[in-house]
């Protein structure tokens, strides 16, 4: 999905400057398209919603090996 | 699910207090008084240090009123709010104070980023505090502070008293309906084992008074702090109880005027990340002075000495 998100809603790039996978503590990718975090080494895609990361492993999504 | 597996010991459904804070936090503002009356005894302890921090988090934020008392002191110039609950989360967000959705046992942070980590009535539900607190430990820079408000072992303890009266008068046995809260005397060991410098503890009791006993279960609901203890589902509460619980406390507790009193306690935990320039004890043997020579006393052999000197 990659719907125009509204200005306001993006997230906020001095928060990304301390953000890491909670699992691995590596860094994160930020996929802008796709509204997501991505932890390369943990294979798993943290979702942005309405500007707020949600870095819970439980709701992140698993990438496939590819 | 394929989502990676969590195997612990536990004692809270984490995934409870989510929901319980999600739910909770459109109509927060309606019972937030506990969590405010809290954060401005923390606001208050923070103005006491003479220091400036200008990175800050505050973990388990709720919709973000710690934030407001807090923003423009102490030299803050940016502050990331995290709560567990996504929802709280979307509340707290103000633009200049961006939020995130954090599990306080798994941190996002990157280590050593925050000048200054806040904490206001959020760890009781944790699991693993002694590893939250080094993950937080880890999450500061050098010489950075751990100011934290927590719910101590005396919090509700009349609650507690009566639904354990109530369950063993209509059941065969106890389960667990009440959080248990870590105890005053736990907390300093425990911010030392995390690797604490210079740690400070001490409490505040506040007594909130209620109309009556199912009142104030219903605003522990409402203020997602509902239970979410890992065992609770084994056996239901039944109405039964509740309601006998409710005889019980309005019997044994009940002011002059019918009212009933709730306890929290709160114990506020400080200490910071090490750093080469703290105070730290002498080194063993490393006085330059006698003590009797400072007390004016004569030094008196206590008999054998080791080594033979």
């Amino acid at each position: 999905m990659s719907e125009n998100k509204d200005q306001s809603r993006q997230v906020d790039p001095k928060l990304l400057e301390f953000l890491v996978c909670p699992l691995t503590h590596g860094t994160l990718r930020y996929d802008r398209e796709a509204q997501e975090l991505i932890s390369d080494q943990a294979k798993l895609a943290y979702p942005i919603r309405d500007g707020i990361p949600i870095m819970l492993p439980y709701e992140a999504r698993q990438l496939d090996d590819d | 699910m394929n989502g990676p597996q969590f195997d612990q010991i536990t004692v809270f459904d984490r995934e409870q207090v989510r929901r319980n804070r999600d739910r909770a936090a459109p109509g927060f503002d309606d019972v937030d008084f506990l969590v405010r009356e809290s954060a401005d005894r923390l606001t208050d302890r923070l103005r006491d240090i003479a220091r400036l921090f200008p990175a800050a988090l505050d973990l388990g934020c709720r919709t973000g009123l710690l934030s407001d008392f807090v923003t423009g002191m102490n030299g803050i110039q940016t502050l990331i709010q995290a709560d567990l609950s996504p929802g709280m989360a979307a509340r707290a967000d103000r633009g200049d104070r961006p939020a995130v959705a954090a599990d306080e046992e798994w941190l996002p942070f990157a280590e050593e980023s925050f000048d200054l980590v806040l904490s206001n009535l959020s760890l009781h539900w944790v699991n693993d505090l002694p590893g939250a607190l080094i993950q937080i430990n880890r999450a500061l820079k050098a010489d950075g502070l751990f100011l934290g408000a927590m719910l101590g072992g005396e919090t509700l303890k009349e609650l507690r008293d009566v639904m354990a009266l109530a369950e063993v008068e209509l059941r065969d046995g106890l389960s667990p309906r009440i959080s248990p809260f870590a105890d005053l005397r736990d907390a300093g060991a425990l911010m030392q084992r995390a690797g604490f410098a210079l740690p400070v503890i001490d409490s505040d009791t506040i007594t909130v008074t209620y109309g009556n006993p199912l009142t104030l279960m219903q605003e522990l609901r409402k203020m997602g702090e509902g239970n979410a203890v890992a065992e609770r589902s084994r056996r239901p509460l039944g109405r039964d109880i509740l309601m006998r619980a409710a005889e019980l406390y309005a019997e044994r507790y009940a002011g002059p005027d019918g009212r009933v009193p709730a306890t929290f306690e709160i114990i506020y935990l400080h200490g910071w990340a090490p750093h080469e320039t703290q105070q730290k004890p002498l080194r063993p043997g490393s006085a330059r002075n006698r003590l009797a020579a400072a007390l004016g006393a004569e030094e008196q052999s206590a008999g054998e000495k080791p080594n033979g000197t």
